[in-house]
């Protein structure tokens, strides 16, 4: 690997410091900047088994959201949770696990601009920019209602034009959008071990998984993000009727996430046109999970966000590689055994 | 000098009444199994069948404490079907002895017709039939292809549920049938990435390097005609036996337990898994063949679950500890908290290495029925008593003083009592620290009895006459002159769930 030289490290520091101040409020707010991601880059695998030094809570009934969603925490100050913290008007219902540097995001927010949607990711200088993104898009959002309601008051605006996007920066808006970015959040988080410290049986309403580390040796495959046992647990927290997004660029990760449901056998032959064969897939993980239509997914826009606005998937654009889209529909618990 | 003698570690009661033979008490120490006659202690049976004393005589203290170090941690290269068979090669040169020094966990079957217990540095389960006259016959032998923490039998006793380091849990039938190897054989491996999906310089290098080498190995093969078996096959597939992963964790298991509710009026009773991790993690799960269905989450430890029990009586309530000085107590199906009980000061760094239900229809010194929940500290001398409130709440009765560290309890009928296995070979409270010698005679098990004291009911230690015939048989010798390595390998063996706390903290 790469070891930064000082020079080089020292130049991230004072970056970040400089974009924190900016968003902490103590910068000139009127010129805000999205932060620049060659300063917050990473290596792209960590080691989901490993005990990091991680914060999460002791239940979901302990997380505190609030700080995460200022815009959506109850008037009412007497509502807390068991850690103390302050409720919120509705519940988070939307994840994108390894959000990287938080384009679903991004592009998700004025879609649903009512559905509180929060980014978990393990790697920390990637989740750094994710949070120092959103509160750049924030604070801009704000600059504008404020330019806005200038002008509509007829006063003379003596404000500047919104600042020039910069080099390499993508991303800095200049409309105002539904929602202003107040309903996305990005945490820090090992999804592998603690998703169920986040969220209650049944809370969610759509997680995505969109161009997972595809860990190629076969060796590394336990590592990887989508597995039956994971998928019971994506099961745990997503409600019936939910869904689960899965986007890959490699075709054998495409089939392992198929077989992971039951939907393919090892042989990657359809399970559906298999129902006979005698070592067909029945059973099992697959009694949870639907898999959604291609005529459905014409009509998601989420898959089209998920398809074209992530970061990954404009650098598999521009590499002109391929994009196999895989969605689940969560059933209802099958019935015990009579 | 005298030895000491290995002690229990884990002891099962078989009941065997309601088919006119007599109950046994199984039980593990050191690499032994021994099944005793529980009216007398009289010992029925030991398998392996113990070792020439001479034999050892002769190999003398060094090869002694060679062999009672596990054997070297070394990385599966043969498949586990000619591994049963073969020994370490440091085991080779005392081909007598086994591959493995401690055998962690003994369970039987609830019908008393089989025994299944864990050899640890195999990682091997084994079952065994236990004869009318109490001889044990092993059946079969799994290597599972990670560490097991966890047994237990399904309530209809027919599959064990195995819970392991990685965080699997895998059934396997108790009774193993005809192993059909699904596969036959595995595709030769392609490299999965593409150039449309690798861009570096250094990827794009090392992707043509395997497919070049691929593309020979599928040459060769075709010239040659034979096929080479495929290496990296995940290893779950080398498992030459019946076998399926039900669930898993992303952490390592601790416990597991397999739990039976009575289901709405009209409808079969319904079957739940219980596993617990070293993440803090509770999860309650169907039983087979919906073990992927999660029903509940409880959590509210705040460091490793260790053990988890539900009392036989009260099969609603789950009694939780582990390594925050805690005893939770949960409404399970709901993944309810109904309470939170600090173990105290003196127990705050300790880890909750035994919970046990007892329940004794006929006990001596009370005429009624006993009920009772014993709690332990690992290398703790002292069994906490509690009683379990009909309001499902624990109440702290006593503190029963042992003669020794507590490793394992079980409840015995007729006269019911309970029988607790002590460390003998370690000072009490302390988990490293050998007894200068052994004592005599040697306390390898100790009986409680329960005596109505002011309308509550207290444990007391007292003399048994059948545990005096096990304690003076003793078990297997342990020298008392190993080197400080051998003792520590020895007591990491017995004492290592302090070891599972998490350590490392780093990004």
């Amino acid at each position: 690997m790469e070891t930064p030289v000082p020079g080089k490290r020292q130049a991230r520091e004072e970056y970040r410091r400089k974009i924190k101040e900016q968003t902490e409020g103590d910068g000139d707010s009127s010129a805000v900047k999205l932060p620049r991601k060659r300063f917050f880059r990473q290596r792209a695998h960590a080691n989901p088994f490993s005990d990091h030094r991680l914060d999460y809570p002791v239940s979901p009934a302990h997380m505190d959201w609030a700080s995460h969603y200022p815009a959506f925490v109850d008037p009412d100050p007497s509502k807390t949770n068991l850690s103390g913290a302050r409720k919120l008007t509705r519940e988070v219902e939307v994840v994108d696990i390894g959000c990287g540097f938080g384009g679903l995001l991004v592009g998700l927010a004025p879609l649903l601009p009512d559905t509180l949607m929060v980014g978990m990711e393990i790697r920390v200088s990637v989740l750094d920019y994710v949070r120092s993104r959103i509160s750049a898009l924030r604070l801009q959002q704000q600059n504008l209602k404020a330019i806005a309601a200038g002008n509509s008051t007829g006063q003379p605006s003596d404000t500047p034009a919104m600042p020039d996007v910069e080099d390499d920066e993508i991303g800095s808006t200049t409309t105002i959008v539904p929602g202003n970015y107040e309903n996305i959040t990005g945490i820090r988080a090992n999804t592998m071990k603690f998703l169920p410290n986040f969220f209650a049986h049944h809370q969610l309403s759509k997680i995505f998984v969109c161009f997972p580390d595809p860990h190629f040796k076969a060796r590394k495959h336990k590592a990887r993000i989508i597995s039956e046992s994971l998928n019971a647990e994506y099961a745990y927290v997503l409600r019936p009727g939910g869904l689960l997004y899965t986007i890959t660029d490699v075709e054998e990760y495409y089939h392992w996430v198929l077989r992971h449901f039951k939907y393919e056998n090892e042989d990657g032959e359809n399970g559906e046109n298999g129902a006979e064969q005698t070592d067909a897939p029945t059973g099992g993980i697959r009694d949870l999970w639907e898999l959604v239509s291609d005529e459905e997914l014409e009509a998601d826009p989420c898959v089209q966000v998920m398809k074209f606005e992530t970061e990954e998937s404009k650098k598999v654009t521009r590499n002109k590689g391929n994009k196999y889209v895989a969605v689940f529909r969560r059933k209802a618990d099958p019935e015990w055994p009579s | 000098m005298a030895s000491f003698q290995h002690p229990f570690r884990s002891l099962k009661y078989v009941k065997r009444q309601h088919q006119g033979l007599s109950d046994v008490l199984i039980a593990s120490a050191g690499r032994h199994i021994y099944c005793y006659e529980a009216e007398s202690g009289r010992r029925l049976d030991v398998w392996p069948q113990h070792v020439e004393i001479s034999s050892k005589v002769a190999s003398g203290p060094k090869s002694t404490s060679e062999d009672q170090a596990p054997p070297e941690k070394r990385r599966k290269l043969s498949s586990p079907e000619t591994q049963a068979e073969e020994k370490p090669t440091e085991e080779i040169l005392n081909s007598k002895s086994p591959s493995w020094t401690n055998i962690p966990m003994v369970l039987a079957s609830p019908d008393g017709k089989y025994v299944v217990a864990l050899t640890a540095e195999d990682k091997c389960i084994r079952v065994f039939s236990l004869s009318e006259d109490g001889k044990l016959q092993e059946l079969s032998s799994r290597n599972m292809p990670k560490k097991p923490c966890a047994l237990d039998l399904t309530p209809d006793g027919q599959t064990i549920l195995c819970a392991d380091k990685f965080g699997d849990v895998y059934s396997l039938p108790l009774i193993p049938g005809e192993y059909v190897k699904t596969r036959a054989q595995v595709k030769a491996s392609k490299p999965a990435a593409t150039t449309l999906t690798v861009h570096s310089k250094r990827n794009l290098l090392s992707l043509e390097q395997q497919l070049r080498q691929a593309e020979r190995a599928e040459k060769a093969e075709k010239a040659e005609g034979v096929e080479k078996p495929q290496e990296e096959v995940e290893e779950k597939n080398m498992l030459n036996f019946e076998h399926q992963l039900i669930l898993g964790h992303v952490s390592m298991l601790t416990d597991l337990i397999s739990v039976s509710l009575p289901g709405p009026s009209g409808s079969r009773p319904r079957n739940y898994i219980l596993t617990a991790d070293r993440d803090e993690h509770i999860r309650v799960s169907r039983g087979i063949p919906q073990a992927h269905v999660i029903e509940q989450q409880c959590l509210g430890h705040t460091s490793l679950v260790s053990k988890i029990c539900v009392p036989s009586w009260a099969p609603n309530v789950l009694i939780s500890g582990g390594g925050d000085g805690l005893l939770l107590v949960w409404n399970w199906s709901e993944g309810e908290l109904l309470q939170k009980i600090l173990l105290g000061d003196s127990f705050q760094d300790s880890v909750v290495s035994g919970i046990w239900d007892i329940s004794l229809d006929q006990p001596v010194g009370t005429r009624d029925p006993v009920r009772a929940i014993f709690v332990n500290l690992e290398g703790s001398s002292q069994l906490l008593h509690y009683s379990l409130e009909s309001d499902s709440t624990l109440t702290l009765q006593d503190t029963i003083q042992l003669s020794g560290n507590v490793l394992d309890l079980v409840s015995m009928d007729l006269p019911g009592s309970v029988v607790v296995s002590v460390d003998t070979v370690r000072e009490p409270n302390c988990t490293d620290t050998w007894k200068s010698g052994p004592a005599s005679p040697q306390i390898l098990l100790e009986s409680l009895r329960a005596n109505s004291f002011e309308g509550s009911l207290k444990w007391s230690v007292a003399e048994d006459s059948k545990l005096a015939i096990i304690n003076a048989a003793g078990t297997s010798d342990l020298s008392t002159t190993l080197e400080a390595k051998a003792r520590k390998a020895i007591d990491d063996a017995l004492y290592n769930l302090g070891n599972t706390r998490k350590k490392s903290y780093g990004d």
